[in-house]
C-alpha cells in the first residue's frame, strides 16, 4: 500500500463576489510510497499551493479522495484535523511562518506543546535535530535575529520534531538566496535517504532536481512524470528543463 | 471638481475604516455632548437663579473644565492611535503617486467631517440633555420642576472653539507622522518595535514602593485636615505607581511565568503567555490607562452617592436638632431664665420641647502630647488639633446616661472622649495637673457626638468635667499664661464671672413652627440680655446640602459615565489592534495544528488575564483607597461609614458586571478578527 494515495481530486473554489466559479483542480490522482522524495511543478497558478493546502487538511477537495496509510483525510471530522495533522504531517512555507513572539526553541517546540508532551521530552527531541540543522546555537535567538537560511531550517525543526509520515512543503526555497538554497535542498536529500518521505511544491528546477520523482501539473491536471531512477542532478536538471519547456510551447499532448 | 473628488477620498476613507472610526466618531459626539451640555449648566440662568444655584453653577464649571481637559488628551490620543493603525494605506497611496500635500487635504477632510458630524449631533444631543440634566438636577435638588428648553449660543461658541482647535491640532500631528516617515518606513511601522520587551528591575521596585507609599498614606492617616492636604499626593503616587507596575511589573511576572518549563509548555499558557510578553509595552500603558479611569470611575461614583444619600446624616450632625442656640457670655441664671421663658411660650402655644440639649462650657482647639493640653502656638499646631470642652459636671448630668460621680475635687477631672484616649492616671492642662478620677468613652456615656462638637469630625474630642467654675478659671488663666490673653482661645467666655459658652437645643416635631419660635426665641434672646447669641433653624439649610450633594452626585455621575466611555473605547481599540496583530499568529499556528477550540481556549485565557486584571486593580485601588475617603467625607459632616461601605460595593459590583458586558463583547470583536 502506497503512504500516500490521491485519486481523481477536483477543487473549484467560488469567489465571493458575484460567485464566480474557478476550477484550480480538474482531476488529479497520483501516488507516493513510503521514502520517496516528490517535487510538483507547474506554473504559477496551476494548483500546486490548492493540491499541498488539500493534502494537509487544511482545505477540502469539492470532488476526490485522500489516504494517509489508508486513512481518508478528506474525511476527517473538524475536531479530528488538528491532532491528526500534528501528528502524520510536517510543514515548511515558503514564508517561513515563524512566530516571533516565539524563540527558535519555542517556535520548534509548538507542534510538541500543542500534542501535550512533557518538557523533558520537547528537550530531548531537539538536541539531535537542532544539531543536524545546524542552528544549535540560536535556539534562544528570536526569528528577527537571524537570517532567512536559518529561519528555514528552523521551519524544518519544527516540522520534523514531530516525526510526520510525511513532510510537505510549499516553494520552501522561495523566499532564500542561492546559498541559503542549496543548504536547506541537500539538507531535504539527507534526512530524505534517512527514510523520510518528503512532498514538495516547488518553482525552481534546481530545486527540483533533488527529488527521485517529479510531477508536472497543468490546468489543474498531472500532465506528466519524470522518475530521476540513477540519472545525476545534472541530468535530471536537464530533463526537468526540456519537459518544462514542452509544457510551455504547448504541445497539449498528455503523456502518461 | 478637485475639491469634490478629495472630499469623496475622505467619505471613502471613514468608510473603510468604519470599524474604528465609528467609535470615534461617537467619542467626539459624547464629549462634545457633555462639554456642551455642563458649559451649558454652568451659564444657564434659569439655574444661576436657583436658591443655591450659583454652587452648582460652580460645579458645572468644574465640571466643564475637567472634561475640556480630558478632551483634548482622549481625542488626541485616539486619533494617533488611527492614524498609526492606517499608516499601511498612507504609504499605499504614497507609493500610488499621492504626494504627501494630497494626503495632507485628505486629511483636511476627514477630519472636517469627523469635526462637523461630531460637533452637530453633540450639539443636538446636548440640546436634549441639559434638558433632561435639568430635570435630573432639579430633583436631586428638590426643586419643583419647570418646563421649556433653552440653547445656549455662548456654550455652543466655546465648544467650536475648543473642538475646532482640537481637531486642529490632531490633523496637525496627523501631518506630522506622515511627513516624518517615507513610504517604506510607513509599510514597516506597524511590524517595528515587537521586540521582546527587557525587565525592568528598578521600574518594578519604584512601582512598588509609589503604590506601597501610595496605600500607606490612605491606611494611616488619621486626621481629616491631614488627609485633605495627603490625599493628591496618594493620588498621584498610586497613579504613578500603576503606570510602573503595570510596564515593568507585567513583564517581569510574565517572564517569571515563562521560566517556570512545566507551565510554560502547556498549550493554553504557551500561546497566551508569550502572547502577551510580545506587546506588553504598548499593552502596559493601555491597561493602566483603562485601570486609572476605572478606579477614577468608582472613587467618584461611590463617594458621590455616598454624599447625596448621607445628606440627611448630614444635615443632623452639623444641625443636631431642629432649632439651636449658641451664645457666648452666658451666667447660670441667664441660661435658666431664658429656658424658663422660652417654655413658657411653648406651653403657651401648645408645643413642648423634646431631646433637649442644655449646658455651659469652655470650650477651645487645644494640642495634646501624651496625657497633656496646651495651647495652640503657630500655623503648624491646626493640624493636630483636639477639641476640649471644660465643664462644670453638674451642668452636664442631664446629657449623658452613664453614671457620673456624685461630686469631683478641685483637683480631679471625670474624662469623656471620642477618638485617642488620654493615656496615664493624670491629666495635665498648660501646666496644671488633674487626677483622673474616671473615664468613658462617648458610646459608654451615650452621648450624641453631634450635640457637642461643633467641629467638622476633624479631631479628638474631649469632655472634661471638673467640679466647679473656679477650676474652668484656673485653667483660663494657665492657658491664657501660656499662649498670651491677646491669642486666647478661651474668648468666647469668662469663667472667674461665670460667664460660659452656652449651647440649647431641641427638636418640636412640628416643622411648621420652627420659624415662628425661632424669632419669638430671638427676642426672648435679647430680653434675657444675651447679646452674644445666634438660634440655627435646620431647615433653612436643608436644601443648601441637597444643592451642593445633588450637584456633586451629578457631577460624579456625568464625569463617570465619560470615563467609563473612554475606558470602553480604549479597551475596544486595544481589541482591534491585537486582533489584527494577531490574525496571522493564529493562522500560523493552525497551519501548525492548533484547533479552533485551542484557538478559542487560548484566547480566552489571554483575554482574561489582560482584560480583567485592570479591574481587579482598580478595585484593590478603591480598597485601599476607602480608610481615606472615610476621613475625607468627615470632612463634609458625613460619618456613615456603613452607608459609605454600600454605595462602594454596590458600584464596584455594578461596574463589575458591566466590565464583563464590554469585556464579552469586545472579544467577540477580537475573535471575529482573529478568525476571519
Ligand atoms: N481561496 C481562493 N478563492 C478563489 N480562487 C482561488 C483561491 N485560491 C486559489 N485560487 C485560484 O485557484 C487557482 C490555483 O491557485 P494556486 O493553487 O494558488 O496556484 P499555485 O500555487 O500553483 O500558484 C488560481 O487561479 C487561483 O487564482
Ligand atoms: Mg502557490
Amino acid at each position: 500500500m502506497a503512504l500516500l494515495e490521491v485519486s481523481h481530486l477536483k477543487k473549484i473554489y467560488t469567489t465571493r463576489l458575484g460567485g464566480a466559479k474557478i476550477q484550480a483542480l480538474k482531476d488529479v490522482s497520483f501516488s507516493v510510497e513510503a521514502g520517496e522524495y516528490v517535487a510538483i511543478m507547474g506554473e504559477s497558478g496551476s494548483g500546486k499551493t490548492t493540491l499541498l493546502n488539500i493534502l494537509a487538511a487544511l482545505d477540502k477537495p469539492t470532488v476526490g479522495e485522500v489516504l494517509l496509510e489508508g486513512r481518508s483525510i478528506v474525511a476527517l471530522k473538524e475536531r479530528e484535523i488538528s491532532s491528526f495533522r500534528r501528528d502524520n504531517l510536517g510543514f515548511v512555507f515558503q514564508d517561513f511562518n515563524l512566530l516571533d513572539n516565539f524563540s527558535v526553541q519555542d517556535n520548534i517546540f509548538l507542534p510538541l506543546v500543542l500534542a501535550g508532551k512533557s518538557y523533558e521530552e520537547m528537550v530531548k527531541r531537539i538536541t539531535p535535530l537542532a544539531h543536524r540543522l545546524g542552528i544549535a546555537d540560536i535556539l534562544n535567538k528570536y526569528p528577527y535575529e537571524i537570517s532567512g537560511g536559518q529561519k528555514q531550517r528552523t521551519a524544518a525543526a519544527r516540522a520534523l520534531i514531530t516525526a510526520p509520515r510525511l513532510l510537505l512543503a510549499d516553494e520552501p526555497t522561495g523566499a532564500l538566496d542561492s546559498r541559503a538554497s542549496e543548504e536547506l535542498l541537500s539538507l531535504f536529500a539527507d534526512i530524505n535517504r534517512e527514510g523520510q518521505t518528503i512532498l514538495m511544491v516547488t518553482h525552481s528546477i534546481a530545486a527540483a532536481s533533488h527529488a527521485g520523482r517529479v510531477l508536472f501539473i497543468k490546468d489543474g491536471q498531472v500532465f506528466h512524470q519524470l522518475y530521476r531512477a540513477s540519472l545525476g542532478r545534472e541530468e535530471m536538471y536537464q530533463r526537468i528543463s526540456d519537459t518544462l519547456t514542452t509544457i510551455a510551447t504547448g504541445s497539449g499532448r498528455r503523456q502518461a | 471638481m478637485r475639491r469634490f473628488f478629495y472630499f469623496r477620498l475622505a467619505l471613502q476613507n471613514i468608510r473603510n475604516n468604519k470599524k474604528t472610526y465609528i467609535p470615534y466618531i461617537l467619542t467626539v459626539i459624547g464629549t462634545v455632548l457633555m462639554y456642551y451640555s455642563f458649559q451649558c449648566m454652568a451659564d444657564n440662568p434659569g439655574i444661576q437663579d436657583l436658591r443655591g444655584g450659583t454652587v452648582v453653577a460652580m460645579i458645572m464649571g468644574l465640571g466643564t473644565f475637567v472634561i475640556a481637559l480630558f478632551a483634548v488628551i482622549f481625542l488626541f490620543y485616539t486619533n494617533s492611535f488611527l492614524i498609526k493603525q492606517r499608516k499601511k494605506e498612507f504609504a499605499l497611496f504614497n507609493i500610488l503617486g499621492m504626494e504627501k500635500r494630497h494626503l495632507g487635504r485628505i486629511l483636511l477632510w476627514e477630519t472636517l467631517i469627523v469635526a462637523a458630524v461630531g460637533i452637530a449631533v453633540g450639539f443636538g444631543g446636548g440640546v436634549l440633555l441639559t434638558k433632561l440634566m435639568y430635570l435630573f438636577l432639579l430633583r436631586l435638588m428638590d426643586f419643583p420642576v419647570q418646563l421649556g428648553f433653552y440653547i445656549s449660543f455662548s456654550a455652543l461658541k466655546s465648544a467650536v472653539i475648543l473642538f475646532g482647535l482640537i481637531f486642529l491640532f490632531t490633523w496637525l500631528n496627523a501631518l506630522r507622522q506622515i511627513h516624518l516617515a517615507s513610504p517604506v518606513q510607513l509599510l514597516q511601522q506597524q511590524k517595528a518595535g515587537e521586540q521582546e520587551p527587557k525587565t525592568k528591575l528598578l521600574m518594578a521596585i519604584l512601582g512598588v514602593l509609589c503604590l506601597g507609599t501610595g496605600y500607606y498614606i490612605s491606611i494611616t492617616t488619621e486626621s481629616p485636615i491631614t488627609a485633605l492636604t495627603l490625599f493628591f499626593a496618594a493620588v498621584i503616587l498610586v497613579i504613578i505607581g500603576t503606570y510602573l507596575l503595570f510596564t515593568a511589573g507585567s513583564i517581569a511576572w510574565l517572564k517569571f511565568l515563562r521560566g517556570r518549563k512545566r507551565y510554560y509548555y502547556k498549550t493554553r499558557h504557551f500561546i497566551s503567555v508569550s502572547g502577551m510578553l510580545y506587546r506588553m509595552k504598548q499593552n502596559a500603558v493601555g491597561l493602566a490607562n483603562i485601570c486609572i479611569l476605572s478606579t477614577m470611575v468608582l472613587v467618584m461614583l461611590s463617594t458621590t452617592v455616598a454624599l447625596y444619600a448621607g445628606s440627611e446624616n448630614m444635615i443632623h450632625s452639623r444641625y443636631p436638632r431642629e432649632l439651636m442656640v449658641y451664645a457666648n457670655m452666658v451666667t447660670e441664671s441667664q441660661a435658666d431664665t431664658y429656658e424658663e421663658a422660652v417654655n413658657q411660650y411653648l406651653a403657651e402655644n401648645g408645643l413642648s420641647a423634646q431631646n433637649v440639649i442644655s449646658y455651659r462650657e469652655m470650650y477651645g482647639a487645644m494640642v495634646r502630647e501624651g496625657s497633656n493640653l496646651r495651647g495652640p502656638v503657630g500655623a503648624q499646631d491646626m493640624m493636630v488639633s483636639a477639641e476640649a470642652h471644660f465643664i462644670r459636671i453638674d451642668d452636664f448630668r442631664q446629657m449623658t446616661a452613664g453614671t457620673l460621680p456624685e461630686a469631683l475635687k478641685a483637683d480631679q477631672v471625670f474624662l469623656l472622649y471620642r477618638g485617642n484616649d488620654i493615656p496615664g492616671d493624670t491629666l495635665g492642662v498648660s501646666g496644671l495637673t488633674f487626677q483622673i478620677a474616671g473615664r468613658m468613652t462617648f458610646d459608654e456615656a451615650g452621648i450624641d457626638p453631634a450635640a457637642l462638637t461643633d467641629s467638622y469630625n476633624v479631631a479628638d474630642v474631649y469632655v472634661i468635667l471638673a467640679a466647679d467654675t473656679g477650676v474652668l478659671s484656673q485653667i483660663e488663666t494657665a492657658v491664657d499664661q501660656e499662649i498670651g490673653v491677646e491669642d486666647s482661645i478661651f474668648y468666647n467666655c469668662d469663667p472667674a464671672l461665670d460667664q460660659l459658652r452656652y449651647v440649647y437645643g431641641f427638636d418640636l416635631g412640628d416643622e411648621a413652627q420652627v420659624k415662628a419660635v425661632q424669632e419669638q426665641m430671638s427676642l426672648l434672646l435679647t430680653e434675657t440680655g444675651i447679646p452674644q447669641g445666634g438660634i440655627e433653624n435646620r431647615y433653612d439649610n436643608t436644601a443648601s446640602y441637597y444643592e451642593m450633594n445633588g450637584g456633586l452626585l451629578f457631577l460624579g455621575v456625568f464625569l463617570a459615565l465619560l470615563f467609563v466611555m473612554a475606558a470602553v473605547l480604549i479597551m475596544y481599540y486595544k481589541q482591534i489592534s491585537e486582533g489584527y496583530d494577531d490574525r496571522e499568529r493564529y493562522q500560523i499556528m493552525q497551519k501548525v495544528g492548533l484547533s479552533r477550540q485551542e484557538v478559542r481556549a487560548s484566547i480566552r485565557s489571554q483575554v482574561l488575564s489582560v482584560f480583567y486584571l485592570p479591574l481587579i486593580t482598580a478595585v484593590i485601588h478603591v480598597a485601599f483607597a476607602f480608610p481615606i475617603i472615610v476621613r475625607l467625607i468627615a470632612l463634609f459632616n458625613l460619618n456613615d461609614v456603613g452607608l459609605f461601605l454600600m454605595t462602594t460595593v454596590i458600584t464596584v459590583l455594578v461596574f463589575a458586571v458591566l466590565y464583563a458586558m464590554v469585556y464579552a463583547m469586545t472579544a467577540k470583536v477580537y475573535y471575529r478578527i482573529v478568525s476571519e
